[in-house]
């Protein structure tokens, strides 16, 4: 026995047309962590969360929950996990509690004790009071936290969020983060969660792992992430090229400073302390900046480093259509 | 099949409470009976004499209404059992079928629980529709002969049938994704089936082929064991055995459909 609550070996999908969403990956997944699936729509990300959740068969490799083989024992994996899929499941027209306890005969458990966790969970996350309305009144955040909870009536040890703040809006999406946090903290679940928004995966997640084209590109926590980007950057814009080579020499640039145009960046261990100095260095050689920024590490750089894209803050009509696309092929 | 009873549960509950959906199933069947069983007066198509001659085509009904209740009992059971398929495909395309995936229940659960609250939405439907024909003026007419083998037969008649359709539609709904397909090949069929049967008209009537082809249709069986205990309420023994006949074939295609629904969904559908 290992104290990975998840373990993948080389777990590959390929959909019909040789599309290959998962190509081979291998994860190990603490008990209790929160973990982060990042990367664009049509990384693969879903693809790997259905895959351990039982929806989808894996094409090769292999992949436990909590010693259970995901194909072999795959009622068993799913007595213990939860899953909140990208859509919403809810029945509108049935209740809030009736949608949660209908979920509760699923697992065969008994009436009394659900009855009693399915009005713990609707408090969890502040719909204790709108338990007996129909689901079709809810707004788009009180929807979502019902399908958090609806999730967990099963008593989880591992809860899958596909995209769980797709679509809403800040404010709402900030909220959304803080049930996920207490669903942790209060019921001790390992969250495995897929994003796109970088903010997110921030802030929630105890390890990152980039996705990209399939492929697990890193993993680990936010701040290892961006401690690999060595250091702050600087981007100074200046008149000709000329004088960017002279910049360029600048000593307290740790790395080969990269020049675009009429723009350099340098990379520096403090950006505070290290400002004023090329100030002044500047002014020494006779160069005027057009423009200066600092730009302090964020898992938006780290993911351009990495994967040579930005992560692409798709508008939310764009990002829709694109899991629709991929919904298409899944089918 | 675990899910199979909160799942049916479920959709009885959606059934009851949506009031435009619930009176529509209920009412669109007192339609069929009351105006297109008003459609034909015996009397005026045969004479008083001819509506109780034997020769009559109808024999031994005594009006028009009497005759199709069996018909329209099983067409309407057609109608209903559509809502299987249909529902289904809502499922697929509201949500909630990625919920029913991802829990610890059988994949078939899903479409039996449709099955099942079609057939008894079939049967509430007949309980109000036998009413109504009993009360509305020259409408169903029971023999006095009718006994409690009558009931049975038209019990079972209704809920082998119920089960055979509600099967079909589920079967094509497990593929398909798009509403407009669903509607399309549900109306293709429906047709032939009602109007190359026994349901509205007897095939004395028919052209010969038709008849023929009639013969061979799941309508016609159940219409006509229904007919056979409502005009006649006591059977004579040959009458007995060619009801039980018809009940036979009913329950050799719903079983078939059933096997064939429980092995395609089990391995078939999917989100």
């Amino acid at each position: 026995m290992t104290d990975y609550i998840i373990e993948t070996e080389n777990l590959t999908k390929t959909y019909p047309g040789n599309i290959q969403a998962v190509k081979g990956i291998h994860l190990q997944i603490k008990q209790g962590e929160i973990f982060g699936f990042l990367g664009p729509n049509g990384a693969g990300k879903t693809t790997t969360i259905k895959m351990l959740s039982t929806s989808i068969t894996p094409t090769s490799g292999s992949a436990s929950i909590m010693g259970y083989d995901i194909v072999k024992d795959s009622l068993r994996v799913r007595r213990n996990i939860g899953v909140v899929p990208q859509d919403l499941t809810a029945d509108e027209d049935l209740k809030a509690v009736e949608n949660l306890r209908m979920i509760a005969r699923f697992y065969d458990l008994p009436k009394v004790p659900s009855n009693k966790k399915i009005a713990e969970l609707l408090n969890l996350v502040d719909l204790g009071d709108v338990g007996g309305h129909y689901v079709r009144t809810f707004s788009g955040g009180m929807r979502k936290r019902l399908e958090l909870i609806m999730g967990l009536v099963n008593e989880p040890k591992v809860l899958f969020l596909d995209e769980p703040t797709l679509g809403l809006d800040v404010q709402t999406r900030a909220k959304m983060w803080d049930y996920i946090k207490k669903v942790r903290e209060d019921l001790g679940v390992t969250i495995i969660l897929t994003t796109h928004y970088l903010e997110e995966a921030d802030e929630l997640s105890d390890r990152i792992c980039i996705i990209d084209h399939g492929n697990i590109i890193t993993i680990g926590t936010s701040a290892e992430l961006k401690a690999s980007l060595k250091g702050d950057s600087i981007i100074v814009e200046t008149k000709d090229e000329e004088s960017l080579k002279t910049v360029a020499e600048f000593s307290g640039s740790l790395e080969e400073p990269a020049i675009n145009g009429k723009e350099i960046r340098l990379t520096v261990k403090d950006a505070d302390s290290d400002l004023p100095l090329l100030m002044d260095f500047m002014i020494k050689k006779g160069i005027t900046p057009m423009k200066m920024s600092v730009q302090k590490p964020s898992l938006d750089q780290v993911f351009l480093k990495l994967t040579g894209n930005e992560i692409r803050e798709d508008s939310g009509e764009s990002a829709f259509k694109q899991a629709l696309t991929m919904r298409r092929m899944r089918r | 099949m675990s899910g199979l009873i909160p799942l049916t549960v479920r959709e009885l509950k959606k059934w009851y409470r949506n009031p435009v959906f619930f009176f529509v199933g209920l009412i669109q069947p007192i339609f069929w009976i009351v105006l297109f069983g008003s459609a034909f007066d015996l009397a005026k198509l045969l004479g008083t004499a001819g509506v109780n001659s034997p020769l009559s085509p109808f024999y031994p009904a005594p009006n028009y209404i009497t005759f199709i209740i069996g018909g329209i009992l099983t067409t309407t059971s057609l109608f209903t059992g559509m809502f299987a398929g249909v529902n289904i495909i809502w499922d697929r395309r509201l949500g909630p079928m990625s919920r029913f995936l991802v829990s610890p229940i059988s994949r078939s659960s899903i479409v039996f629980s449709k099955v099942l609250s079609s057939t008894f939405r079939i049967l509430v439907q007949a309980v109000i529709l036998i009413a109504a024909a009993l009360i509305i003026p020259n409408g169903l007419v029971l023999r006095k002969g009718f006994n409690v083998f009558d009931v049975f037969v038209i019990v079972v008649a209704l809920v082998l049938i119920a089960f055979s359709f509600s099967s079909l539609f589920s079967i094509i709904a497990i593929r398909l994704r798009k509403m407009e397909t669903v509607f399309g090949i549900i109306n293709l069929i429906n047709l032939p089936l009602i109007f190359a049967s026994f349901a509205l008209f007897p095939k004395a009537l028919m052209a010969s082929w038709l008849g023929t082809v009639a013969e061979y249709n799941p309508v016609s069986w159940s219409s006509e064991a229904i007919r056979t205990v409502l005009l006649y309420g006591n059977l004579t023994s040959s009458q007995t055995h060619s009801v039980l006949l018809y009940l036979l074939y009913l329950g050799l295609l719903a079983t078939f459909l059933v096997v064939l629904t429980y092995i395609l969904s089990e391995k078939e559908i999917r989100d």
